[in-house]
């Protein structure tokens, strides 16, 4: 009589833990997605093209790799100086994003570092801090 | 009953068959008495003239803007890719920043995006020439200094035909509407 019961509650039981599994895993994963799209998309473009050699692409950019211990400063900063990327020259202005926290930024570089064709290896919270302790 | 609806059945097909009413694009404004000039990126004059039996498309932004000015270069270069070879069709960018964005800037950031100035001019000149102007072209462009950038602008794309008659707003920072803007110039072209 008691299994009876526990089978009828069973798939409800399973339809909350996949629902939790989704709601939270989801949330996770676009958190990066949604601070690019909201703060960096409408420069680099939604697919991280760049601008023609006005503004960088982050897509399949050299400069991720190379540079990788000065990404978490250019986003919180932003970034005004010559810069080759894929041997191209920009030199336009990046604004500052002061009010972002540890957390947005290691979020929005690793969406950077992971899509569009980027495998850098992501960023630790750790990693982001203490680049951002030796900002310039 | 059945031959009814039959009827009603084959008119819904044919009208949904049927292109429409963009054969037609309403007459928004008229700018033909607006008065200016300004300097493009290679420091050729541009006045009324310039645009005499032209279709052209307008807009404003600042090299320096750090909000909706990319993704407007961006879909403005979609309308300058399709359009590069017609000699009826020019592009028309005003800075609304002039003491920033002088001739040498211009030619800097045009040069940057990979533009002919043949066929896309970008232009500087007195700052309240710019903005009376913008007002003709009913796109607000006004200063404003807590607005990122200083400027608030509206990132409309303005569509005038040859007898300088406004025939269409866009959303500039929307590739569908980019591409209603360039379905549009066609049916401009055809107007002849
Ligand atoms: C207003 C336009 C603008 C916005 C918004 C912007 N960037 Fe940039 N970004 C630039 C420009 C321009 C450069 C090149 C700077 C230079 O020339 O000094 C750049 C450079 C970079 C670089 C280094 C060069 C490269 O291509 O790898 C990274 C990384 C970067 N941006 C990431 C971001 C991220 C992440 C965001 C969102 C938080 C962002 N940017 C928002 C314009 C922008």
């Amino acid at each position: 009589m008691k299994d009876k019961k526990l089978i009828y509650f069973a798939p409800f039981v399973v339809m909350v833990v996949v629902a939790l599994v989704l709601i939270f895993s989801t949330k996770s994963k676009n958190q990066g997605e949604a601070i690019y799209e909201a703060r960096c998309a409408n420069c680099h473009m939604e697919n991280g093209k760049g601008l023609q050699s006005l503004i960088p692409p982050l897509a399949n950019a050299d400069y991720l790799n190379k540079y990788r211990g000065k990404l978490a400063c250019i986003v919180k900063k932003g970034m005004e100086e010559k810069v080759i990327v894929n041997g191209v020259e920009y030199q336009q202005q990046m604004p500052a994003n002061e009010e972002f926290t540890d957390t947005d930024i290691a979020n929005v570089l690793n969406y950077v570092l992971t899509n569009w064709g980027n495998e850098e290896k992501p960023l630790s919270l750790q990693e982001v801090q203490e680049q951002l302790e030796s900002c310039p | 009953m059945k031959l009814l609806k039959a009827f009603i059945f084959f008119t819904i097909i044919l009208s949904a068959c049927t292109p429409s009413g963009k054969n037609k694009l309403p007459i928004l404004g008229q700018v033909a008495d607006a008065q200016f000039e300004f300097l493009s990126q290679d420091s050729a004059v541009v006045t009324p003239q310039t645009f005499e039996n032209k279709i052209y498309v307008t807009d404003f932004f600042f090299t320096t803007c750090p909000t909706i000015c990319p993704t407007m270069k961006a879909q403005m270069l979609r309308v300058y890719e399709k359009f590069e070879n017609n000699d009826n069709v020019i592009l028309l960018s005003h800075t609304i920043d002039p003491q920033h964005d002088t001739v040498g800037l211009l030619r800097d950031y045009a040069g940057r995006l990979g533009i002919n100035s043949d066929h896309w001019l970008m232009v500087t000149g007195d700052k309240k020439e710019i903005f009376d102007v913008a007002k003709k072209y009913m796109v607000s462009a006004m200063e404003d200094k807590d607005q990122p950038g200083g400027f608030v602008h509206s990132g409309a794309f303005v569509l005038i035909d040859k007898k300088k008659q406004i025939r269409g707003y866009y959303d500039g920072t929307k590739e569908l509407e980019t591409n209603e803007l360039m379905d549009d110039i066609e049916v401009l072209l055809n107007e002849g």
